[in-house]
């Protein structure tokens, strides 16, 4: 079976958990019967009316932009991945997540209502520095970049921190279900945040491919397959740190998900980025639509984040793959 | 086959080094089309940094480098690796490619931005992969590769480029004596045959005696020799450069080359 026989059963794949996250749910939006005799009778039932409510105002979005959040952390994670050439890499590995909390975190402090805006000037920023910090020594010195992201990283979750403190107890929650990850309580504001940013995103590291396959042979092998080095990875860096930051400032911190869907993708359909960039696109969003599917249905009453179910998944990922390897 | 008035390679006064440390301090150099260069000298003495400066990896603290007549800093990313192909010492692989997948990879100073390959691209890397004794590895992931095998991986990836010039770190390093011969055996036949123009930094005198038509011997960031194996490879030029008395030099019974030997 070539590559891209596997790269369209995956699609086919991830087409039927994205129907089945839009029909399960409290409103069961697929009963046959119901739609039957809707289609025979015409009319506007007020049944009808809620459950396309449901549709166009809940679920639609919701697994929009749930699909969007997977594909642009997966898409980082293939960047970052084939950049560092280490396979821990992933958007959040930057810091990207604890800037986007403390500019979310401290705009609320402030009394702000809407965080989406303060996370994402808080990642990029926390972006920018670590960039600007390492902008003469990336090609030489691709580890100290990762190691400047997390200590910028360890700092601003320590002001997050400190100034959740100050919260009373009623809004903590809130802040802590944000922090977590959620696309609860998120419309089509949002998905038509992310949804363009993944789709050009994805097009544009897909034009990509070949430097990239080039790139993850190490620099100096890069270089003399005449790879312009230096450039392809600020690109790549700064193009992963803008995905992040949508998705942070979107819907929070989804660990994980950038760091398994390259893994997984380059199993199922091939290492090369010419099909393993749309194939880490496809994982991610469908990793995303199924854990926010589990978040929202596991629990009965109840919701859980999706950082915790994503959590999960990654950790099972990991000791499967350490097993694997023995 | 006769060689070109002009050198392919041209390095003159070249110095460079790392965050102020100056490893090379003045080389000079010319490899010609059609000739094997071999440059030898002990750990440390600038060897691989040579091969850094000479492709552009490094910035020049002084000197100058040509490729194919042109300043080095004038060449595009892509038409310098059009000219000159460079097998690494080292080279970890990241990802799981098929041994087919990889050297195609050495195509790409010749494909426009997301072409797929022609069939001048196939021919050129399976060409290089019989060259190299991989026929047959094709589907092979280069995970499952021995070190000699994924030596010679990079070596066919090197060769696919189809670059005048070619640059290579310790070829035969990881090899067993059948294939450094073979490996030698071709790089020798690359420079009469197809005209390139083959700068080999090597450990194995015997060998660079053997297969190359000058060497250059470099201590300290200087040349220190340079003509044929039999004026380079002289006992007071090893002593001095690798400083070992029990180096001792006779001539190759069977083929008359000088021959470097321990007498301890």
């Amino acid at each position: 079976m070539n590559a891209l026989t596997r790269l369209c059963l995956l699609a086919a794949a991830s087409l039927a958990v994205f129907v089945a996250a839009v029909c399960v749910g409290p409103t069961h939006l697929l009963d046959l019967p119901r739609c039957f005799e809707l289609l025979r009778t015409g009319a506007a039932t007020p049944e009808l009316e809620r459950a396309s409510l449901v549709l166009w105002e809940l679920r639609l979005p919701r697994v929009l932009l749930a699909a969007a959040a997977g594909a642009n952390l997966a898409l980082g994670g293939v960047l970052l991945q084939a950049i560092f050439r280490n396979p821990l890499a992933e958007p959040y590995l930057l810091g990207l997540s604890s800037g986007g909390a403390l500019g979310a975190v401290a705009a609320l402090a402030a009394g702000a209502t809407s965080v989406t805006w303060p996370a994402l000037a808080g990642s990029l920023a926390l972006a920018a520095i670590v960039l600007l910090f390492c902008r003469r020594r990336i090609a030489a010195d691709l580890p100290s970049l990762l190691l400047v992201g997390v200590a910028l990283g360890a700092l601003a979750q320590a002001f997050t921190t400190a100034i959740i403190l100050r919260f009373d107890p009623g809004a903590l929650r809130s802040i802590l279900f944000w922090l977590m990850g959620s696309f609860a309580g998120r419309g089509w504001t949002e998905v038509w945040m992310l949804l363009p940013a993944a789709l050009v995103g994805g097009l544009a590291i897909w034009l990509l491919h070949r430097p990239l396959d080039l790139l993850a042979l190490g620099g100096e092998s890069a270089h003399h397959l005449g790879v312009r080095v230096p450039l392809l990875q600020t690109a790549g860096i700064a193009l992963a740190a803008v995905l992040a930051a949508l998705t942070v400032a979107a819907c929070g911190t989804i660990g994980f998900v950038g760091l398994m869907a390259p893994h997984l993708t380059r199993k199922l359909v091939g290492a090369p980025h010419g099909i393993s960039v749309p194939g880490s696109m496809l994982v991610g969003a469908t990793l995303t639509v199924g854990a926010d599917l589990a978040a929202r249905t596991l629990l009965a009453g109840t919701e859980l984040p999706v950082g915790v179910v994503t959590g999960a998944l990654g950790c099972l990922f990991f000791l499967a793959l350490v097993a694997g390897k023995k | 086959m006769k060689a070109e008035q002009e050198p392919f390679l041209q390095a003159r006064a070249v110095r460079a080094g790392y965050s102020g440390r100056e490893v090379l301090r003045g080389i000079d150099l010319e490899v010609r089309r059609g000739e094997v260069l071999s440059v030898a000298g002990p750990n440390g003495s600038g060897k691989s940094t040579l091969l850094r400066a000479v492709t552009g990896l490094l910035p020049l603290h002084g000197g100058e480098v040509r490729i194919g007549g042109t300043p080095l800093g004038d060449l595009s990313a892509k038409e310098r690796a059009r000219r000159c192909a460079v097998q690494p010492q080292v080279e970890a692989p990241m990802f799981d490619y098929t041994v087919g997948q990889f050297v195609l990879l050495g195509r790409h100073p010749h494909r426009p931005p997301l072409a797929a390959a022609t069939a001048q691209d196939r021919d050129a890397a399976s060409r290089a992969m019989e060259e190299t004794d991989l026929a047959g590895f094709g589907e092979r992931s280069i995970r499952s590769l021995s070190t000699g095998e994924w030596q010679r991986t990079l070596l066919a990836r090197a060769l696919a480029q189809e670059a005048p010039l070619l640059l290579l770190d310790e070829p035969a390093a990881h090899l067993d004596p059948g294939h450094r011969f073979v490996v030698h055996t071709l790089l020798r036949s690359l420079a009469r045959e197809q005209n390139r123009a083959v700068l080999c930094v090597s450990h194995d005198l015997n060998l660079a005696a053997e297969f190359s038509d000058r060497m250059i011997i470099m201590t300290q960031g200087r040349v220190q020799a340079a003509g044929t194996p039999e004026e380079v490879l002289t006992e007071p030029n090893l002593r001095e450069v690798f400083r070992c008395e029990a180096l001792r030099v006779a001539p190759n019974p069977f083929t008359g080359r000088p021959g470097t030997f321990f007498a301890p």
